[in-house]
């Protein structure tokens, strides 16, 4: 009877395109010995769909739609950008109001990103339950951009210059109402999930990633932030009204994906305080009120003011890019989203570079899997939050 | 230290012929260079403790047919101890290869597949210079101003050969060309 023999050579292993978590369609091709990685080589491109091409034929209005199939989960920083891109060529001011509802439905959109990176993330390392608990929190999220902007997901709600619409009533009490809700929410994670000792040995020291490479790989956001570098774009840039609030940056130390996974928890309580800050701030209050102050018998001008406004639907579709280049840049949950982007004197700009945070730090994947054994790909993978609509475009 | 200064401190400090042309305007500040010096520039600029620009944000390629160094190549970099970000721009037509930077910036790896992929401007020592975004056996680069919208080919699954396959495009519905800067109203007829 012969006996089999054993191969020692390496295996190549396909991580299809296809994957049961919701990263999006991303090839691995992992080489294994054993369950050692020696090497993963990421294959992009399976959802690429020519967004910037596409940004040269349309005016920026008719663009509008398109963004949020970028980064499809945080969709108000997509919009942000697009925005914030033509406003900074041409010189515009937002009103304070149009920034706070700004500010208030960025950070929504961040609790709602992080929340629905957390599920993906814990159901590859196994757990199967907080993927239902962020869920049902996402949808008290859906619910509220649904009745501020439209729509549950694809909001199209940013304008150059503002808002599309002001909020409508009652939604400012309904937000702090859901802060109020949320807060306990994150603490019950923490409890079923944080000092999990299951979670801490898939978790702790996996993925460790230096604080000069996180700089030299050009990471940024919550990886930049979990490696030891206080590095906030909120902070640094002063952009929109976030120097009006009173919130610090989180950042840790470690540089694990146990410290990826504790800033993106602090940021989402971060971000409740930013909000429930803003909604008690804002210009004008709720809209029933600022509605009943403009229709007073006594007409006081302060009212009718540019600070108390949003903008309206319609801003001029011909718009025009003068013939500048600029980079604008804005601290989405994943990291720094930027846009370079070249005027041409006309309604269609002539170049529209998207920076997506998602293709950085994708870019790192293949040094850290290097000593890694094959399960802790998929912690790692899920700890870097990548979302193929961005990296692809 | 802000954008000014740093670019103010590297202009008084690197040698003259590295760029011939800068431009500060309150959106950024950039250096146009030569492909010859573009590393030395950008080593100098990640390196001497003045500027310590050590994060690349973005290399992106742009296109001006009308040129004759068609592509422009921008990279655009920041430095998170002074908190400034500069850009340096290179030009290239079809045939130039511009040196990589991916032994001073890692993350470049992928900018620069993408530069080429879109544009077709290569890299010399480049580790893995292939195509990263577009289709397996695909032809041409994507983001050239002569490149259309639509493509060329188009893809479905052939039932008989059970497998995708590529064929010339073929349009259904006339191209309509919408004029938005344009007050009138369209027509289809023209």
């Amino acid at each position: 009877m012969t006996v089999p023999a054993t191969r020692n050579d390496l295996m190549i292993v396909n991580m299809g395109p296809h994957h049961p978590s919701m990263h999006g369609v991303l090839r691995l091709i992992v080489t294994l010995d054993g369950e050692d990685v020696i090497d993963c080589e990421p294959i992009l491109g399976y959802l690429h769909r020519g967004m910037e091409k596409i940004a040269e034929n349309r005016t920026i209005i008719q663009y509008l739609p398109y963004v949020t199939r970028w980064d499809y989960l945080a969709t108000m920083f997509t919009e942000a950008i697009t925005v914030n891109a033509p406003e900074e060529l041409g010189n515009i001011q937002v009103p304070r109001r149009a920034s706070y509802i700004r500010v208030i439905m960025l950070e929504l959109s961040r609790i709602a990103s992080h929340l629905l990176w957390l599920g993906p993330f814990m159901a590859d390392i196994g757990a199967q339950t907080p993927f239902f608990y962020i869920f049902r929190e996402r949808e008290l999220l859906y619910d509220l951009f649904e009745t501020a902007t439209g729509m549950r997901m694809m909001h199209n709600f940013f304008r150059i210059g503002g808002v599309a619409a002001d909020l409508p009533h009652g939604w400012i009490d309904k937000c702090l109402d859901f802060c109020d809700y949320f807060l306990p929410e994150v603490a019950e994670y923490q409890k079923l999930i944080t000092r999990n000792p299951i979670f801490l040995e898939r978790v702790e020291g996996v993925g460790f990633i230096a604080e000069e490479e996180a700089i030299n790989w050009g990471l940024s956001g919550p990886m930049l932030r979990a490696s030891g570098i206080p590095w906030d774009l909120r902070k640094v840039d002063h952009y929109e009204c976030y120097d009006e609030f009173d919130w610090e940056v989180q950042w840790q130390k470690e540089g694990d994906s146990l410290a990826r996974y504790l800033v993106r928890i602090s940021e989402m309580i971060e971000s409740v305080k930013i909000i429930q800050q803003a909604l008690e701030g804002i210009p004008g209050g709720p809209y029933e009120n600022l509605e009943a102050r403009r229709f007073d018998r006594v007409r006081n001008i302060e009212w009718n003011d540019f600070e108390y406004r949003f903008i309206s639907k319609k801003p001029s579709p011909t718009f025009e890019l003068s013939k500048q280049e600029l980079y604008v840049r804005v601290e989405a949950p994943k990291g720094e989203l930027g846009i370079f982007l070249i005027g041409d004197n006309s309604v269609f700009p002539w170049r529209w570079k998207i920076r997506p945070p998602g293709l950085i730090n994708l870019q790192i994947l293949p040094q850290l899997v290097k000593r890694m054994k094959l399960a802790d790909i998929m912690t790692i993978l899920g700890s870097i939050d990548i979302i193929m609509g961005e990296v692809d475009r | 230290m802000d954008n000014q200064s740093i670019f103010q401190y590297s202009l008084e400090t690197f040698p003259k012929k590295w760029v011939h042309l800068m431009e500060r305007s309150e959106h950024g500040n950039r250096f146009d260079t030569n492909t010859d010096y573009l590393f030395k520039l950008l080593y100098f600029l990640k390196f001497h403790t003045y500027t310590r620009v050590q994060v690349l944000i973005d290399i992106c390629g742009v296109d001006y047919p009308s040129r004759k160094r068609r592509f422009e190549v921008v990279y655009n970099l920041l430095s998170t101890r002074y908190n400034s970000r500069i850009r340096v721009q290179t030009s290239a037509d079809e045939v130039t290869r511009i040196s990589s930077v991916v032994s001073l910036f890692p993350s470049a790896g992928w900018w620069e597949r993408e530069v080429w992929d879109m544009f077709g401007v290569s890299f010399i020592n480049h580790p893995d210079l292939r195509r990263i975004l577009t289709d397996y056996g695909f032809e041409g680069h994507p983001l050239r101003k002569d490149f259309p919208l639509s493509g060329y080919v188009e893809v479905r699954y052939d039932d008989p050969e059970k497998r995708v396959v590529s064929e010339p495009i073929e349009m259904t519905q006339e191209f309509r060309y919408f004029d938005s800067a344009s007050p009138w109203e369209q027509r289809s007829d023209g």
